[in-house]
């Protein structure tokens, strides 16, 4: 991103060949489309070269009761314009009590069908409704790798980092690697994960935990191969257990299945049993005993300044919340995107994009925070670990200020402020609504304007209902054209 | 070939359409059938223009693309470069039907050997899951509907320029920058003489009937015939 932006940048990336990357994080964010748009990937080259699916946003299983039937859409597309307010009279006073999400967008229904949210024809990175991507992680990081190196002119040095040696006033004068060569540079991203070599070994930025309010901290993951045509899901599934929960993302060729869980509340053994019920029961036709769980452990919190001196940590080096609705990735994006647009050109301005830096950062962590756990604090299930997420004490102020508000209002714009919100009102209700339905004492009396409005998303399902390809065929369609092109 | 079959959903169900543009898609044809119903539509980019048909022993109307058989000058790559599309070329690859006996309600037909027929799952359905018609079709019935009452009432139109004598034919030579020469011939036009002498009773019964409109229409198309030999002189030059 930094060397597609700004050309005349001289890049070096250490990569040490030993450490492997963490091959998870395979959802995206919508806005993978506009990194890639803007780094210069096409996006069938894309999808071809990270076995990658279109993501049009998560199915929610068994979070709110655990029962039979327990499911909502948290879609990428928004409710239609105007006051939620007024939508939601107009959701209440339809007949047959559809579910928020299909009420406000087509895309429920485009997702339940397994259907792409593009035509092959549309031009690169547009749709018919807004989407990200399921990808292999380990082959997006090589693909990034060569069109860093191949086409954005980036050096990339396979070694490891051995030592940092320091300038003066905390900065960082240069790296020395365990060849013998050292990296001098003006500014330093620090991508070593949670090592986080640079950020926290040389400048020992704080750390601040936040497990007490996020408390999942370990994730046991595998993938299951798939038969080549067997349906490709819209959305990633997140099921919810008696201590955690399940995320299911379908790739062409296989299945990234992971059973995320708080160590203080379940076993390895019992995850693992879980985690292969569920694979067994959502996988037909797999062998869930012949699995091997790859185990992760992760630390939840985040750092108190991601940039200081003249070092940003961008990626786990810079924080980590549980998987769910899949921040990892779009933080790395929003960081790298606030990088190249304000790009120290001078040491002595770099305090000041670094206050800036990290006071929009604390803020969009916070956010994070508190969206994740509205997902739990709404629950009604009652396994301890589930009692536990709802005690008041480990519920930010602000969540439960706004909890407070959305029991006479809903969630709006002008509580979620910044310019690129991470989780926007429209988040807030999807999550709001989807999980304790219709709101009480809503004003019935829909307007006829605003009930037209919700019987044009029901047109717009049918049109794109007709109109868009399956996922399945519209990813295999990509493999011969792709080849034709190729050899043209 | 064609294969035409009444459309239905327990034969069609899961039958998607291609839309869009294309010679592969069947647009590759250098005239249409227009009728009088939307001259005034067409008028603003297409050459209206009048055959003779030996076998029906009728006049019929076109819109035309091109001067050589096969070639579409409105056609690009994958797209259609004009605000408009004669109804002959959006319905394809439907088609109005008659139940075979007796003059009953028209059905809606569809040619299973058009190339628009998809066979690689993506393009447009027919019929959702429920077999119900989807938006598409809803839209198409109603462009079929709008050809066939068209169709059906361009009978009494070209009765009445062949009464009053207003066709004359129309040959055109078309050279072209590089020289090329092409010539359309076998086409009528309107015969705007004879149109200037109508007595008075005459206009005002062509007016009553409704065909005064697509007359006139029909005259101010061939400002088109300049632009279309543009588009052909763009193109060979390009």
């Amino acid at each position: 991103m930094l060397a597609a932006r700004h050309p005349w940048l001289q890049i070096t990336l250490v990569e040490a060949p030993d450490i492997p990357t963490i091959g998870v994080g395979e959802g995206t964010w919508p806005t993978m489309r506009e990194t890639l748009a803007a780094i210069g990937i096409p996006e069938t080259e894309f999808l071809m070269e990270c076995d990658a699916s279109f993501k049009q946003g998560s199915r929610f299983d068994c979070w709110v009761s655990g029962a039979e039937g327990d499911s909502y859409y948290h879609p990428f597309s928004l409710p239609p314009a105007g006051q939620m307010r007024d939508l939601l009279a107009a959701w209440a006073a339809q007949d047959g009590n559809q579910p928020f999400a299909a009420a406000m967008t087509a895309q429920a229904a485009v997702s339940a069908a397994q259907l792409a949210p593009r035509q092959r024809a549309m031009p690169d990175y547009a749709g018919a409704l807004n989407y990200a991507y399921h990808l292999d992680a380990g082959k997006f990081a090589a693909l990034l790798a060569r069109h860093a190196t191949q086409r954005l002119g980036v050096r990339r040095l396979a070694a490891k980092v051995v030592a940092v040696r320091g300038a003066e006033g905390g900065d960082i004068a240069a790296l020395e690697l365990d060849d013998g060569s050292s990296v001098a540079a003006d500014l330093f991203v620090d991508c070593s994960g949670q090592a986080a070599l640079l950020i926290d070994g040389h400048c020992g930025a704080e750390w601040i935990d936040r497990s007490g309010v996020s408390f999942n901290d370990r994730a046991l993951v595998v993938q299951v191969p798939t038969p080549p045509d067997s349906a490709v899901a819209s959305v990633t599934i997140g099921t919810a257990h008696e201590a955690g929960w399940l995320w299911d993302i379908a790739l062409p060729t296989r299945r990234g299945i992971g059973c995320v869980y708080s160590a203080r509340h379940m076993v390895d053994e019992r995850a693992e049993q879980v985690l292969r019920d569920y694979v067994q029961r959502a996988v037909p036709g797999s062998d869930a005993a012949a699995l091997t769980p790859r185990l992760l452990k992760f630390r939840t919190g985040h750092r108190a300044r991601f940039w200081q001196g003249n070092c940003v940590a961008i990626g786990l080096s810079a924080g980590f919340i549980e998987p769910l609705e899949a921040s990892a990735i779009v933080m790395i994006e929003l960081s790298l995107r606030a990088l190249a647009d304000a790009l120290p050109m001078s040491r002595s301005a770099m305090e000041v994009h670094a206050g800036r830096f990290n006071e929009c950062f604390r803020y969009r962590w916070e956010r994070i925070v508190e969206f994740l756990k509205l997902h739990y604090v709404l629950s009604q299930r009652s396994e301890p670990y589930w009692l536990a997420q709802r005690a008041p004490e480990t519920i930010p102020q602000r969540l439960a200020e706004n909890l407070r508000l959305w029991a006479e209002q809903p969630p709006a714009p002008r509580d979620f402020p910044d310019f690129e919100e991470i989780f926007p009102a429209a988040s807030q209700q999807y999550v709001l609504y989807g999980m304790t339905g219709s709101p009480q004492g809503a004003p019935s009396a829909a307007s006829a304007p605003v009930a037209a409005r919700l019987a044009e998303v029901h047109e717009r399902a049918r049109t794109m209902l007709a109109g868009l390809p399956g996922n399945r065929t519209y990813l295999g369609a990509l493999a011969p054209a792709h080849e034709e092109r190729r050899m043209a | 070939m064609t294969s035409h079959q009444i459309l239905n959903p327990a034969d069609h169900g899961q039958l998607r359409i291609s839309t869009g543009a294309g010679s592969a898609l069947g647009d590759g044809v250098m005239a249409c059938l227009a009728v009088p119903a939307e001259f005034r539509r067409l008028a603003s980019e297409f050459p209206i223009l009048f055959r003779y048909d030996a076998e029906s022993r009728r006049f019929g109307a076109l819109a035309l693309f091109g001067f050589e058989q096969g070639e579409n000058l409105y056609l690009g790559e994958q797209d259609w470069d004009a605000t408009c599309r004669p109804l002959a070329m959006s319905v394809q690859p439907f088609l109005v039907g008659r139940p075979q006996h007796g003059d009953g309600p028209s059905q809606v037909h569809i040619d299973m050997a058009h190339p628009r027929i998809s066979a690689n799952g993506e393009g447009m359905r027919v019929f959702d899951e429920h077999g119900q018609q989807t938006p598409y079709l809803e839209k198409l019935t109603g462009l079929l509907g709008a050809l066939d009452e068209g169709y059906r009432a361009s009978g009494d139109f070209l009765a009445a320029l062949a009464r009053y004598d207003l066709l004359e034919p129309f040959s055109m030579d078309v050279t072209l920058d590089s020289g090329a020469m092409h010539r359309l011939v076998g086409y009528h036009l309107i015969d705007e003489a004879k149109l200037a002498a109508l007595e008075p009773a005459v206009l005002s019964e062509l007016h009553a009937a409704g065909h005064l409109e697509p007359i006139y229409m029909a005259l101010a198309s061939l400002g088109n015939l300049s632009k279309l030999v543009r588009r052909k002189n763009l193109r060979s030059n390009g």
